[in-house]
């Protein structure tokens, strides 16, 4: 990175912080008025009963907002994910789509060849074979048949070994 | 679901259809088939189900933005896009509080504490606006210049607080579709002319969506 970028990016966190510490000295401030109400208003027990009701109010709040964000960032990405394949339904087909799904489409027949390749060997060479490869063969057909497009094939079952 | 849930998501979702100075509780509670002692057994008027309502909005909508103050939406590889669809995260999750916005200055003036809630959570929209900037600027998405980029930042924190206010009073009625998607249109419109030609197909795409969207819905 060139100084003189870094000298921007630098600069560029600095006003971060200021807005985000605005923010915080917003909230500083909220909490000043409610106890400066407060002291006004209400005899000392009161007033004792209600800060430390307050403040315990407040710690609660803080310890959820602390144990809420890390269940946050996850669903803020689940969120985003579900917006992008909403968005991708939507848009327009481009020309890179069209070569992404012909790309996949080559990919999944070259599977399918290779599986059906490996099965017609495998077909071939279940009588002469012994007894363990007869079983691995079946295992491998069947899944094989019934999931052509997976890529987890058992033992045999078309993927490179 | 327990009683006192139902009645908040009631209240929610007929203060965003009717306006929240509308709502009375007997409607709350007519609306819920329960009678009015019920609902005051929870809840000792319109004051207190507001008030939590908008702590459960505050909760929601502060945690979605912290998260790009926290960390990058999109790692220093990873897609730009993710920056853009979280908009519509935000936007999402704005709307469905949407009656505070619909009559902000009278909700605002007649309850203190949610003013003051509601000005740090314009402050957080605003630092969550300047981290995806600054994440756009620091991999070179956009080029601005500090003063231009704080103008963005504002304009942008300004198009977000009062969008629905203003898409309402322009077309009443459209569909949360449109309403949400126009928005982040709009926010992409202000990012657009910071932005190089690749990220711009993303702006074409929303603009087609757009346009597919408002012929569906005539």
């Amino acid at each position: 990175m060139s100084d003189e970028k870094s000298k921007v990016s630098d600069k560029a966190s600095e006003i971060a912080k200021n807005i985000w510490l605005a923010g915080v000295g917003a909230y500083g401030k909220a909490v000043d008025e409610a106890q400066g109400r407060l002291e006004r208003a209400m005899e000392p027990p009161k007033l004792f009963r209600d800060l430390v009701k307050a403040g315990s109010a407040l710690e609660e709040d803080a310890r959820s907002a602390l144990e809420a964000s890390a269940a946050a960032k996850s669903s803020v990405e689940q969120r985003i994910n579900r917006v992008r394949e909403n968005f991708h339904m939507q848009r327009p087909a481009r020309i890179e789509d069209i070569a992404a799904l012909q790309k996949k489409v080559d990919q999944l027949s070259r599977k399918v060849d290779k599986l059906s390749r490996a099965l017609a060997e495998q077909g071939l060479s279940e009588k002469p074979a012994g007894q363990r490869r007869t079983a691995t063969a079946k295992v491998t057909g069947r899944k094989a048949t019934v999931k052509p497009s997976r890529k987890k094939g058992a033992p045999g079952g078309g993927k490179k070994a | 679901m327990k009683t006192r849930d139902r009645i908040l998501e009631t209240s929610l979702a007929l203060f965003n259809a009717e306006g929240e100075a509308h709502t009375t509780t007997i409607d709350i509670a007519n609306e819920m088939d329960i009678s009015p002692g019920n609902l005051y057994y929870h809840f000792k008027g319109k004051d207190q189900i507001i008030a939590e309502l908008f702590q459960q909005y505050e909760l929601a909508l502060g945690s979605t933005l912290t998260a790009p103050i926290e960390q990058p939406l999109s790692s220093e590889k990873g897609p730009v896009e993710n920056n853009w669809y979280y908009l519509y995260v935000v936007m999402e999750e704005m709307y469905q509080y949407r009656f505070l916005y619909y009559n902000l200055d009278d909700i605002l003036q007649r309850y203190p504490d949610i003013r003051r809630s509601f000005k740090r959570l314009m402050q957080l929209k605003r630092a969550a606006m300047f981290a995806i900037c600054q994440t756009l600027l620091r991999r070179d998405i956009i080029a601005a210049r500090d003063q231009q980029l704080l103008g963005l930042v504002d304009n942008m924190t300004l198009t977000l607080t009062f969008w629905f206010n203003y898409e309402q009073l322009l077309h009443d009625g459209r569909s949360p579709e449109v309403t949400i998607h126009q928005g982040v249109l709009q926010l992409l419109t202000m990012v657009a002319p910071y932005l190089g030609d690749k990220e711009l197909s993303f702006y074409r795409d929303c603009e087609s969506i757009y346009a597919t969207l408002l012929q569906a819905t005539g």
